[in-house]
């Protein structure tokens, strides 16, 4: 779906899935769970919120720890992943996905400063 | 027959110390005092002589009302002190006394003793201008005491004052000490003795001792030099009370004390210092407590107070100072009631001796204030450090910290090293700094920024500076294959290459022109000074790379702005202090804060 990469992608967590149902998001969260089939895992962000992944083809490698998935929330609250980007632990500095939170929810709570819509379609 | 100690008199007369001298009494007056108990005036015989000028301390006035001092009792003069008169003539203060054999059993005078005459004196001091007066202030004071010294051997002067066995002068008030005096005694405890310092330079040697003492009205610095340490230091204790009389004062140097007194004292050759007995309502300890919080609002360096429970100790560590001596040295953290937490450190056998286990409360007296770090506190050598007092303040922090304090995290108005941001950084932007005005006072001002690099000036960065160890000095190319070092005073065959580096660091708001000395140019260039100099020489492609590659750099900046001024133009000159990476997460935890703190006042 290359339209879904040319808009905007707001960063959500799981209280915000509702909001975004048809929209486009970036949801980054640790690895919970993987299916067995490898074509959904579950996430949970920085409070502690569980949300679903499906992805189109099944997973071909292992995944642990933080992921960032760009993709559509669907009618059902599930994230239909785009694409997903695994943020390595073994690299950098270790992320911290509580504090990420809280940079989310200021993101949030003052959109006039952050007008990522308008940076987007332009 | 009772043998009396012949030659007693003569010997006190000559200021030579007695001990256990037998005397009779020959005659006790009654003189009255103005306000004031009255004195006991003594006539004492050695067998050979006597001697009228003998007073009794106070203390024993019970001897003379109950008539165990009686004419003709013989005595065993145990203690006393000799108090010497402007005119030269002795009065000995008669400070313990036995009677051996009393009045009734004593027949009649012992032998034929004849009045002793010492070199001046009995007649009438009249002469209001004795010859030594010092040149200062009229001694009106002084004066009164003694020409009604000289009548009546004990007329009260007619200022005040507790009287005691002090001798002839009475006790005055450590508060009433002035210059313009020097004929007082006090009696004082001991709140700190320090140790004997010497020095040693190029005037001479020698040595000293302080300490501080403290009366009812109030307390005040002492300090002995050379012969007065050699007299004094030993018999001194801390904690014990002590008459002493005779010490010069002077303004006081208050940079090195917090002893609340516009005066010093130092002891001279005529000083005399006695133990009291009778101390019990000499108080124990002057101090006047800043509470931990109140510390900020307080400049660096002051002497400060302080009284807290011990929360943590750090283990001891030991260093080497530039005179190459070995010393101890401790930290601790002290909390009180305002809930802020502050480190303090201690020194030499201080910190060797502290147990800061079972978290005692602490209180210093005098501790040195410091920004290090914020604020922090320094225990010096005239600090007086004292676990668990035995003071009102001490139980109240005991008992606040066993109920709550013991609970709290406590704020640290130290900053804990390794965290750019932990307690008082002062972090700006780089606008703050321009409409906060920082840097146009008298002093310098320091400040902390995030903010990143957006032009390096390559040219004239490096500079030939003295291959010497500690010198830095630009070194003048001889032409001749040697450098010459002005400061050193001397010529070198090679030189090192040093940095100064001239930049323009800019945030979201503004800009600022820095200079970067050696280390934080090699942080900001990843290079070292030495290497970029040779570059310079053979690569300049390479060179230029360093350059364009260090541009464009984010990092935290800690910079001392100061306004300058040079022939008539006055700009304000930046200098990084230190250079360090971004470390975002405190970085987003302190936006985030902040962002929440401007929220929350709208």
């Amino acid at each position: 779906m290359a339209s879904l990469l040319d808009t905007s992608k707001p960063r959500i967590n799981c209280s915000m899935l509702s909001q975004h149902i048809g929209r486009g998001v970036c949801f980054v969260g640790r690895v919970e769970k993987v299916h067995p089939t490898g074509k959904t895992f579950s996430v949970s962000d920085g409070e502690g919120k569980s949300a679903t992944v499906e992805l189109n083809e099944p997973l071909e490698e292992e995944l642990s720890g933080i992921v960032e998935v760009i993709g559509m929330v669907s009618s059902k609250g599930v994230i239909t992943t785009t694409t997903y980007n695994i943020l390595r632990e073994d690299k950098g500095i270790p992320f911290d996905l509580e504090l990420y939170n809280e940079a989310l929810k200021v993101i949030h709570d003052f959109p006039q400063y952050y007008p990522f819509e308008v940076a987007a379609s332009g | 027959m009772t043998k009396l100690s012949e030659g007693t008199i003569e010997a006190l007369s000559n200021g030579t110390g007695v001990s256990d001298a037998v005397l009779q009494l020959v005659n006790i007056r009654k003189l009255d005092g103005g306000n004031g108990p009255s004195r006991f005036r003594v006539m004492m015989s050695d067998g050979r002589h006597t001697l009228s000028s003998f007073m009794l301390s106070t203390q024993l006035n019970h001897m003379a009302e109950e008539n165990i001092l009686a004419p003709n009792c013989i005595c065993n003069l145990k203690r006393h002190v000799t108090n010497i008169l402007k005119d030269g003539r002795r009065v000995v203060i008669i400070l313990e006394i036995d009677v051996i054999k009393p009045a009734k059993d004593v027949a009649g005078r012992i032998g034929d003793p004849t009045p002793y005459t010492e070199g001046q004196s009995k007649g009438p001091q009249s002469a209001p201008v004795p010859e030594n007066r010092p040149p200062l202030q009229p001694q009106n004071r002084n004066e009164a005491v003694n020409r009604g010294l000289n009548r009546d051997f004990g007329k009260k002067a007619p200022s005040v004052m507790p009287n005691t066995p002090g001798g002839s002068s009475k006790v005055v008030p450590i508060a009433s000490l002035n210059p313009y005096q020097s004929k007082w005694t006090i009696r004082a405890r001991v709140t700190n003795k320090s140790s004997i310092r010497t020095w040693s330079n190029s005037r001479g040697d020698g040595k000293l001792f302080s300490m501080e003492i403290v009366d009812e009205s109030g307390e005040i610095r002492v300090t002995g030099f050379n012969q007065e340490v050699d007299k004094f230091y030993s018999l001194i204790e801390a904690g014990k009370v002590y008459y002493i009389s005779k010490g010069s004062l002077k303004l006081a140097n208050k940079q090195y004390t917090s002893v609340k007194n516009d005066y010093e004292m130092t002891l001279n050759g005529e000083s005399t210092i006695i133990p009291c007995e009778d101390s019990c309502d000499v108080p124990m300890v002057q101090c006047d407590f800043v509470s931990i919080g109140d510390l900020e609002n307080r400049d660096k360096d002051a002497i400060v107070d302080v009284i807290g429970v011990c929360k943590s100790v750090d283990d001891i560590s030991r260093l080497t100072t530039k005179s190459n001596r070995e010393v101890s040295k401790r930290t601790l953290s002290l909390m009180d009631m305002s809930g802020k937490v502050v480190t303090v450190t201690l020194w030499g056998e201080e910190a060797e001796k502290f147990d800061g286990s079972s978290q005692p409360v602490v209180a210093i007296k005098g501790a040195k204030l410091s920004d290090f770090g914020g604020r922090s506190l320094s225990a010096s050598f005239s600090s007086t450090l004292m676990i668990n007092p035995d003071i009102p303040e001490a139980y109240k922090l005991r008992g606040w910290y066993d109920k709550e304090g013991h609970a709290m995290d406590g704020q640290s108005l130290t900053e804990v090293k390794g965290g750019s941001g932990g307690g008082n950084t002062n972090w700006k932007s780089l606008s703050d700094v321009k409409t906060e005005h920082l840097g146009h006072g008298d002093k310098a001002d320091y400040y902390t920024c995030v903010a990143t690099i957006v032009f390096l000036r390559k040219e004239n960065c490096l500079y030939q500076a003295c291959p010497s160890q500690d010198c830095n000095k630009k070194v003048v190319d001889q032409q001749n294959g040697m450098f010459r070092c002005e400061k050193c005073d001397k010529e070198f065959p090679n030189f090192k290459y040093r940095l100064i580096l001239s930049a323009n660091i800019a945030d979201y708001g503004d800009n600022q022109w820095v200079t970067c000395f050696q280390e934080s140019a090699e942080a900001i260039l990843g290079q070292n000074a030495a290497y970029l100099g040779q570059l310079k020489d053979s690569n300049e492609a390479a060179f230029d790379e360093v350059f364009q590659h260090a541009n464009f750099n984010t990092f935290v900046f800690r910079n001392r702005v100061k306004l300058e001024t040079y022939n008539d133009e006055s700009r304000i000159k930046a200098t990084v202090m230190d250079v360090k990476p971004v470390d975002h997460k405190e970085y987003s935890k302190r936006l985030i804060l902040n962002i929440r703190k401007l929220a929350a006042n709208h």
